[in-house]
């Protein structure tokens, strides 16, 4: 397996009313080629500030990232970003709503279009592309998102918790949904999680951060060959990993 | 039959369920009969003051006369065309002002700097009572049309600036955020984020302006003008003609009614997406 992505070293501080926090305290991962890492860690670790400087959208204080092999100030145009809020832009159509990344990319109205209604096809969505999103229900929302972001082909999918905010029945669709689209795409994710199960589930890996500044304490292989979310949940090993991880940020929980 | 556990917690007692109350008469229909049965009650009163002598109809003047005034006004032409003018003015004031106003407000989100560097200004502008411009406006602009539309100007456009300003200040960061992310452009992100969003806030303002537009048309011609029903009321006024006063009144009112609906309109078609929430049927 190649790698993907690559971070060395990351440090990133904020200045908040005089003395400044130190968020990032060196991180140091990789990504591999179609990998599918999931990052836990307690809440204020610094999560969303590591994908907003993948994204390039945050310049890293020191560190660096590789991409292919190749130092990179973030990887801007090519990741898609997806988060907890469906950012659905309500004066827009479904349809016009995923079609915004070819829009920007200049590409013919017509085979935007049609590239647009197929994917929408695909994930059970045909029929609502002229609905605007006020009249879809958290899951069929987030559906949309997550086509919109895979519509423009991004090499690395970054995903900022993005079912926590919908139902449990749903979550487990949309996971299925999601594996379903990362297989048949051969797209590369890294998820933020709060929810081990779903990090358990879903990953080819999982990353645990601790620590205030934040580092990587430990890298677990997780080892279910499961292509279902509920499938994964009953496989023999999923257990011993959920407790393993519980543990991991038990211990963390407990010396704060 | 199981037993209670003693020092159980009372349950409490269930209530009678209360229908809730709406009046029998709270219906479209029900609603216009009482509000045309009060208006022609207000009419009959008044006139019957009138008649009978208990008002000074050469004070407040009378229904019938000032029905009488209308008649008068339509026959001769003379009410459309002065309405016509006011309309005009205020129109044409109320899209160049809001034109101009908006564009600059949006225009400012795109540097920060010269946003914070004009403030004050602005402020210091807003203060001011526009009407007050009134008499300078007309030195500089003459009596016609054009000074008219420039004093509703001088109204509208403050307004539609800062209102413009402050919606896309007030943009949704992370609409942005996520347009970035998808490869967007500063430009990008101004018409496909920025103005969209601003839109509903901006088009909430136009009702404020068409009257403000309304105003200035109608200040405009109480200080100087031939035409238009502002001077129409002001002449009356001044001949102590209240019916024509009140004929007036009514058409300005007839007027706005009709610019408020066609801002109605034009919300609607320009906002399609937009909620259209109006009462919660909760049992409160």
């Amino acid at each position: 397996m190649h790698k993907l992505l690559s971070l060395k070293g990351v440090k990133k501080s904020f200045p908040t009313k005089g003395k400044t926090v130190d968020v990032l305290g060196g991180l140091t991962f990789d990504v591999n080629e179609q990998d599918f890492v999931s990052i836990i860690g307690p809440s204020g670790c610094g999560k969303t500030t590591i994908f907003n400087i993948i994204a390039g959208l945050l310049d890293p204080d020191t560190g660096e990232i590789s991409y292919r092999g190749q130092q990179v100030t973030g990887l801007r145009g090519k990741v898609g970003y997806m988060m907890q809020r469906d950012l659905l832009f309500p004066w827009r159509t479904v349809l016009e709503n995923v079609m915004l990344a070819p829009e920007l990319k200049r590409m013919p109205a017509a085979e935007a279009r049609d590239n647009a209604l197929e994917y929408l096809n695909t994930f059970g969505l045909g029929g609502f592309e002229n609905n605007y999103p006020k009249t879809l229900s958290g899951g069929m929302r987030q559906r949309v998102a997550l086509i919109r972001t895979l519509i423009s082909d991004p090499d690395v999918l970054l995903l900022d918790e993005p079912f926590s905010a919908l139902d449990y029945q749903t979550r487990l669709y949309l996971e299925g949904v999601l594996l379903e689209a990362v297989d048949t795409f051969k797209k590369t994710v890294i998820l933020v999680t709060h929810d081990i199960d779903e990090a358990v589930a879903l990953s080819k890996r999982v990353v645990v951060l601790a620590g205030k500044p934040s580092h990587v304490k430990q890298v677990y292989d997780i080892d279910i060959g499961e292509k279902s979310p509920i499938g994964a949940r009953s496989h023999p090993h999923f257990s011993g990993y959920f407790h393993q991880l519980c543990a991991e940020l038990d211990i963390q929980t407990r010396q704060h | 039959m199981s037993h209670a556990i003693s020092g159980a917690p009372p349950v409490a007692p269930a209530r009678a369920r209360r229908k809730k109350k709406t009046h029998v008469l709270d219906n479209g229909w029900g609603r216009s009969a009482i509000q045309v049965a009060a208006l022609v009650l207000f009419l009959w009163v008044w006139q019957l003051g009138a008649d009978i002598g208990w008002v000074s109809s050469f004070m407040v003047g009378s229904p019938a006369e000032i029905y009488k005034a209308l008649a008068r006004g339509m026959a001769s032409g003379d009410l459309l065309r002065d309405s016509g003018y006011t309309l005009m003015e205020s129109i044409l004031g109320f899209v160049i002002g809001t034109l101009v106003g908006s564009v600059l407000g949006l225009a400012l989100w795109y540097s920060p700097f010269i946003a914070r560097l004009t403030e004050p200004f602005i402020i210091a502008v807003n203060s001011i009572p526009k009407i007050a411009f009134g008499p300078i406006v007309i030195l500089w602009f003459g009596t016609g049309l054009v000074s008219k539309v420039a004093l509703a100007v001088s109204l509208t456009a403050i307004v539609a600036l800062i209102a413009a300003y402050q919606a896309a200040k007030d943009a949704d960061v992370d609409f942005q955020t996520l347009l970035v992310t998808l490869g967007a452009e500063k430009h990008d992100v101004f018409f496909k984020v920025i103005v969209p969003s601003s839109l509903p806030a901006m088009i909430s303002t136009f009702r404020i302006n068409i009257g403000f537009g309304l105003v200035g048309a109608v200040v405009g011609e109480f200080i100087s003008s031939e035409h238009g029903l502002g001077h129409m009321i002001f002449t009356a006024s001044g001949l102590y003609d209240l019916n024509t006063v009140w004929a007036g009144l009514f058409t300005l009112m007839v007027i706005g009614f009709g610019l408020y609906f066609v801002i109605d309109y034009i919300e609607r078609k320009l906002l399609p997406w937009k909620d259209d929430v109006h009462h919660a049927s909760l049992n409160v």
